[in-house]
This record gives structure tokens, sequence and C-alpha cells, in this order.
């Protein structure tokens, strides 16, 4: 993979550090080994969590969720969130076009809210994002087609339903992994974003989530994925004469329910 | 390399500072962002302090950016994604366009990035007949309009809503508005066509992260993710030394940037990118390509006097605290990067000599140091390099900017050495300063060739007594009862003053007299 013109240019950066050009060193020292004092604790914290804490940090990521727009609502149980996000498509208005349609992750908490019914007294179309099923043979080609028809779904609907790995109370920040099925368009692409959680997803801030994603047993392997996204309200913009903006290209709106119960 | 116009610095800021409508959006801009980021620091649970922490951080990462960047390129390979490694800005911009052209792309949509900028990709995709799309709400205003970013955050801070008013109605056949939500549904509109009909989409890179093997982009607007999850390909383009090793390092980095940029906790979309899409993903780019620019930075890199410039992170906060930025704005630097980061930044990257101006035109006060999320010490390397252009420098390839001033500096050096020659320089200036013309107290023109720092301001004269004169005629035996003697004397505590106050600059806002 390296070339000649790689080479130089690492020669060039060593030579300005003053090492030697030739060799290559050592990284693991920049590196840490295992978990500092602090993380453990970190960890421990989140393990030890008492329903009264996880409490608070809900009222904690409903303030911060406030100044950036971001509408956060607890509602006890599947079938309050299913009532919740069929209210929201049932009262907003498509942006591009008229016709509404809704596109959701293959996710298993968003399976157990049972939108599709709920969408359908609606005649609200549901379209689901499964995984890419590999084609016969190798190579892009094979699969593309069904790429093809679930991104037109998705840039055809104008809410968009997706889970999240985590959220963060102290920015209202929601943190979503890459996954096949759970593509991360829809949580962009449409005008409204919609997530659900439960209660249990919220950690009190980034230095939580870095904490878990990078030693704990449960989160290490998957680590950050290959696309990790943090997510802290709506799109917006300020860049005319600093007049505040929602909606530049991402959703205008984003809704989370936290399931609590 | 993009255009580059750093020489017309001088009559660059005269038509900034004689802009009234931009100094109205620069004064309301430093306003808030300004305090803003001082009050943000206040707040951080660590308190303001992290910004030393986060200087030690970034010093360590750029001390062993050759393991940072190997380990980072190692991960991102192993995931599929394409590395490239750019000596200089054409390298970075030639490999751009191959990719393009191996993908047969026509249409790039943007996210903003200073660097792509730096190195000029903009008219070399226009060159090989590729549309290429700013999709930055202010960077596409500013592409509408044909110019160049004011300020690396908010590049359209020089454009009054009535302008981008007339520009949308001339461009996207709109109804004229100057509503800013109807402004930004007009360009949301257009740019959600381009988004879904892009081949490639390019992105800057705020920060790596060699530990995790991502690149990281922090945006506002969702334009970024856009552009990196839409089109086919996405190449991504870092200056090489936006690197930290570790996953909590880069916590730390992350909240300085939001916070020193904009004023925000966190940014609304921070997208950590590990490589193209995988095995059953349905989006995300087919192919990734990550370039890492040099560029002239190894050359910073080697020099132990300007290495801390590699731990600036573009946060642009030093722009919204400087007196001199918020009076001339950011067109007069002439590069991509303006105020004091550029003043520093873009004579080491593009010539000394060339951007001399710019690392002059700035006051020294400090403002920017106490602003910097990262804490750089930018005062110092002004100064440095006004040295360099004072001197020379071979290393640098500097030429003394003037040998008079060098000359001149070098004799004061010498005189200051010399107590009795001194004093006598000191009574000689004390009488030849008489004939000098004067308003009210003080000198109002110096003779050439010092007669340019009286182009905007007075001068205070030398005293009739030098403090020294004044010392020796007090017969005292013991410092603490002169002291005490000179406080009840004064009790202002004002001393005589000897020499001459002031600092350096462009001037101030009422213009020059005489
Ligand atoms: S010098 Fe400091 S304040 Fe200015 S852009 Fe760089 S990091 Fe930000």
């Amino acid at each position: 993979m390296k070339t000649a013109a790689e080479d130089r240019f690492f020669r060039r950066l060593r030579t300005a550090l003053g090492h030697a050009p030739d060799l290559s060193r050592d990284a693991t020292q920049l590196f840490a080994q295992g978990p500092s004092a602090d993380e453990l604790q970190m960890l421990d914290r989140i393990d030890g969590r008492s329903a009264a804490d996880r409490r608070r940090l809900l009222e904690r990521l409903i303030e911060a969720g406030t100044p950036i727009n971001l509408r956060v609502v607890p509602v006890f149980d599947p079938a309050a969130a299913r009532e919740g996000i069929a209210a929201v498509v049932a009262e907003k208005r498509p942006e591009w076009g008229e016709a509404k349609s809704v596109a959701a992750w293959r996710h298993p908490l968003i399976d157990r809210l049972g939108l599709e019914g709920a969408l359908a007294r609606r005649q609200v179309p549901l379209r689901i994002t499964d995984p890419i099923a590999p084609g016969a043979g190798a190579g892009r080609e094979c699969d593309r087609a069904q790429r093809d028809r679930q991104r037109a779904a998705v840039i055809a609907s104008f809410i968009g339903v997706t889970g999240a790995d985590f959220c963060l109370a102290e920015t209202a920040t929601l943190v979503l992994r890459n996954r096949p099925g759970q593509p991360r368009s829809v949580a962009l692409v449409p005008s409204i974003h919609i997530a659900v959680i439960t209660l249990d997803q919220v950690l009190a801030d980034m230095k939580e989530l870095f904490a878990l994603l990078r030693w704990a047993e449960r989160f290490r392997p998957e680590g950050l994925s290959n696309y990790m996204s943090l997510i802290s309200g709506p799109s917006k913009t300020a860049d005319i004469e600093a007049t505040m903006v929602h909606g530049a290209h991402g959703p205008r709106e984003v809704h989370l329910f936290v399931i609590t119960g | 390399m993009s255009d580059i116009s750093t020489e017309k610095y001088v009559a660059e800021a005269r038509r900034g500072i004689a802009d009234p409508v931009l100094r109205r959006s620069l004064a309301s801009l430093q306003e808030r962002f300004g305090r803003g980021t001082a009050a943000a620091y206040l707040q951080l649970p660590e308190g303001p302090d992290l910004r030393v922490t986060a200087h030690a951080i970034r010093e360590k990462a750029v001390a062993h950016l050759d393991v940072l960047l190997e380990t980072l390129a190692a991960t991102i390979r192993r995931n599929g994604g394409h590395v490239f490694f750019a000596a200089t800005a054409k390298d970075a911009v030639d490999y751009c366009l191959e990719v393009a052209r191996r993908n047969q792309v026509r249409l790039v949509v943007k996210g903003k990035s200073m660097v792509t900028e730096e190195i000029g990709l903009n008219p070399a995709l226009a060159a090989a007949g590729i549309e290429a799309v700013e999709t930055d709400l202010g960077e596409y205003i500013i592409q509408l309009a044909g110019e160049k970013p004011s300020h690396i955050i908010a590049p359209a801070i020089h454009k009054t809503r009535n302008e981008v008013a007339d520009l949308f109605a001339a461009k996207l056949g709109i109804r004229r508005t100057t509503s800013p939500p109807e402004l930004t549904q007009a360009a949301r509109k257009a740019l959600r066509e381009k988004f879904l009909t892009a081949d490639m989409g390019t992105s800057g890179v705020n920060m790596a992260c060699a530990e995790s093997g991502h690149i990281t982009t922090v945006s506002n607007e969702g334009n970024i993710r856009m552009a990196t999850t839409l089109p086919r390909v996405h190449v991504a383009f870092m200056g090489m030394e936006r690197i930290v090793a570790r996953l909590d390092e880069y916590e730390i980095i992350l909240r300085l940037l939001c916070r020193g940029a904009s004023v925000q906790t966190i940014g609304t979309y921070v997208s950590f990118v590990g490589g193209p899409r995988q095995q059953g993903d349905s989006d995300g780019p087919e192919e990734f390509h990550l370039v890492v620019v040099d560029n002239g930075r190894s050359r910073i890199l080697a020099d132990p006097q300007f290495r801390e410039m590699l731990c600036c992170i573009r946060c642009a906060a030093c722009l919204n605290i400087c007196p001199v930025y918020g009076k001339i704005g950011g067109h007069a630097y002439g590069f991509a990067y303006s105020g004091p980061v550029g003043a520093v930044v873009t004579p080491l990257l593009t010539g000394v000599n060339r951007a001399k101006d710019l690392c002059r035109g700035e006051t020294l006060c400090g403002a920017c140091k106490d602003a910097c999320s990262m804490d750089i010490d930018l005062p110092r390397m002004l100064l440095a390099l006004r040295e360099k252009l004072a001197y020379g420098d071979a290393a640098w390839q500097v030429e003394p900017a003037s040998r008079i001033e060098g000359l001149a500096y070098r004799g004061w050096s010498w005189l200051i050495r010399r107590r009795t020659v001194y004093e006598m320089a000191l009574k000689l200036a004390a009488t030849g300063q008489r004939l000098l013309p004067r308003a009210g107290a003080m000198i109002r023109r110096l003779p050439p060739p010092i007669h340019g720092w009286t182009q905007s301001r007075d001068l205070h004269p030398l005293a009739e007594q030098t403090f020294m004169e004044r010392w020796r005629k007090r017969k005292a035996p013991s410092n603490a009862r002169v002291n005490s003697e000179w406080a009840k004397k004064n009790p202002t505590g004002e001393p005589g003053s000897e020499g001459c106050g002031g600092g350096e600059g462009l001037g101030d806002e009422d213009g020059r007299r005489g």
C-alpha cells in the first residue's frame, strides 16, 4: 500500500521531529493500556446507577434539550411512545411534496413499538430499513438495487424513526453507531427525526460514553463502529446576519422519546 | 495553490475599515462570541485551565505526529479506506482529481474545510470541468457571490441579509426576501438537490483520533453529514497536525473547540468516520479517502519557535476577540486563514516576506492568547516573525523587510547598553523634539523615516527631565524612605513619565489625522 511518496512524507516528518528518518517508532506509550482510575470509577458509577439517579439524568437531559430545540418526551412504555410518534406523524406536514411516509430502522426497540399498525390506521406507509442481504457473488454491484430502493424510501420520507445507542444528558446528545439495518440517513435526510431510547441508555456525558466504548466488555468489541454520529438537537445555522434558523440541511425538528417504565 | 493576496493587506485593510456595514457585523460578532467564549471557558468544570491541559495534549500529539499518523492510516486502511499523504497542495489536489476521474464524478458537494481553501481545490475541480458546490450556508453564499470566506467559522459574516436577498433572487430565481429563515429554506431546497445527485462529497477534518482510527467532522447545519453520507465517494482533507492520540484527549479538545468556535457546549453534529460503508450497510460512501496534507507544515514542525502553531485547531476564537480583525475583517489577510491565526500561519505557509504586513499589522495586545482554546502564544510567534523580518533568516528565506529598521534596532541595542551615551542621546532628543510640530502637549508628526508611526496617532514627547535625573536629585539613604516620600508627594502614585506610550497597529477607527 505504501508508496515511495508516502515514504518520503514520513521521512520528512521524522526529520522535522528530530528522529532518525527511516525508523518507525513505537506507539504503545501514547495509548492507554487499560482504564485509568477515573475511568474505572466512571464505569462503576454507570453500573451502580439507581432509578433515582436515572431520573435525575433525565431531568438534566430535558433541561439541556430545551435551549437547542430538542423535544424530550418521557413516556412510560412502548405503547405510549407509539402513540406519541403517531401524533407527530398526524400533526406535521411533509416538507417536500404532499404524501406522508415514514422510514424507520430495523431495530429491536423500534420493532417493539408496533408502529406499522398505528401508521396504517392513518394511511401512512412505514418503510423499515432492513439490512442489505449480501447478493450472490462478491463485489458492490449485487446489492446495489436493494440499497437504491432503500435510499429512495428514506428520501421520500418526511419522518425518520431511529433508536440510539446512548444519550448524553449533559449536552442532550444522541449517540448513533453504524449497523446494518440502521442507516445513518434515516436520522438525517427526512425533515423530522424521531429517536426512541430507554432510560437506562442515558449517560451523564461524553466522558462516560468514551469510558464505556473503550473499556466496558459489552461495548468494546464494536467500539465506535466505522461511523458514529453524535446528534444534539435539530440542524441549525446562523450564517445570515447571525440569526438562528433551524433546519439548515439536516432535520428541522428532533423528538426524543425516552421510555421510563 | 489557491489565490493568495496577502501583499494587498494594507490596501484591503483600509477598505475594510472604511466599510461601515462590515464594521457593524464584525462588532456584533465579536460582542457575542468574544465575551461568550471567555464566559464559556469559566463555566467548564475544570475551569479555563483546561486550555493548558489541551495545549499539552496537542503538543504531545504534534511531537509524535509520525506514529499517530501511521496508526490512524493503518486502522483506516484495515477498514477499507484509502489514505494518501500529500507533500504539497498540488499532490493533494491531483489525488482528488484522480479519484474523481476514476469515479466519473461530475458533481462534488463540499463540506466547509479551510484546508481545501488552502490547497485551492475549487479552482482545480472547476478547471477539470467538475462542478463543486459549497454546502455550508455561509460558504454557499460567498460561492454564489464569487467571493472568499472572511472568517474561519462564519465565512459570510461580511454579507448583510439585503445582499443575500439580492444574490438569491438573482442566482436561485426566488422571490426576493430578506427573512433569514426564508433565505435558509431556499438554500436548503437548492442544496438538497445537489446532495441527492452528487457523486462525491468532500470534507475537512476537525480532529482525528489515532487510537480509535477515526476522523471527525463537526457542523451545526448537517451539511457535512449529508456530503459524507449520500454521495458514492467521500474524500476528507486534513492538515497533518489535526490529530490526537486518545479518545479521552479528544473529548477535551472537542469541548474546547465547540466553546471556542461558537460558544456551544457541543456542535449539533459530530461525526466519527472510520472508513467506507461496511458489508450489509445500506448507506454511506462506497469509497473513503483521507488526504493528509503537509504543504509546508513539516517546516513549521522543524522549527521549535513555531512548532506550537501546529497545536491550533482553527476554532477561530482568536478572530472573535482580535481588535485588528474586528476592524479590518478577514479579506485583508488574503488567504484561507484570517485574524491572529492567519497572521502567524499565512507567513509560515506562504512566505514570510510575502505576508509581512500580516504579522506587523497585529497589535500584540495578547487578547488572542487569552481567547485561544488551545492556549497558543500567538503574540510570541508574531514577534518571532517580526524579528525575522527585521534581521532576515536564511532557514525561512526571509529577506530583511527593511535594512534601516534592522540597523536602527542594532543601534538602539548598542545605545541602551552605554549609560552616558544613552543619556546624551536623550538630552539631544529632548532638545531636538522642540522642532517637531505639536498638537497640544503631543508630538503630531515624526520626521522620516519614522513618520509612519505618527500617521494615525500622536506621540508623547520625552519628559523634560528623565527619571534618572530626578532620581539622582533625591538624596535618599534608603529605598523604603524614598518610596514613602514618593507616595506622600504623589498621592495618585503616578510616576514621572520618561518614555512614550501606545502600541502599534493600523490606527484607530477615527481614521488618520493630518
Ligand atoms: S490560534 Fe487558537 S484561537 Fe486561533 S484558531 Fe487556532 S486554536 Fe483557535
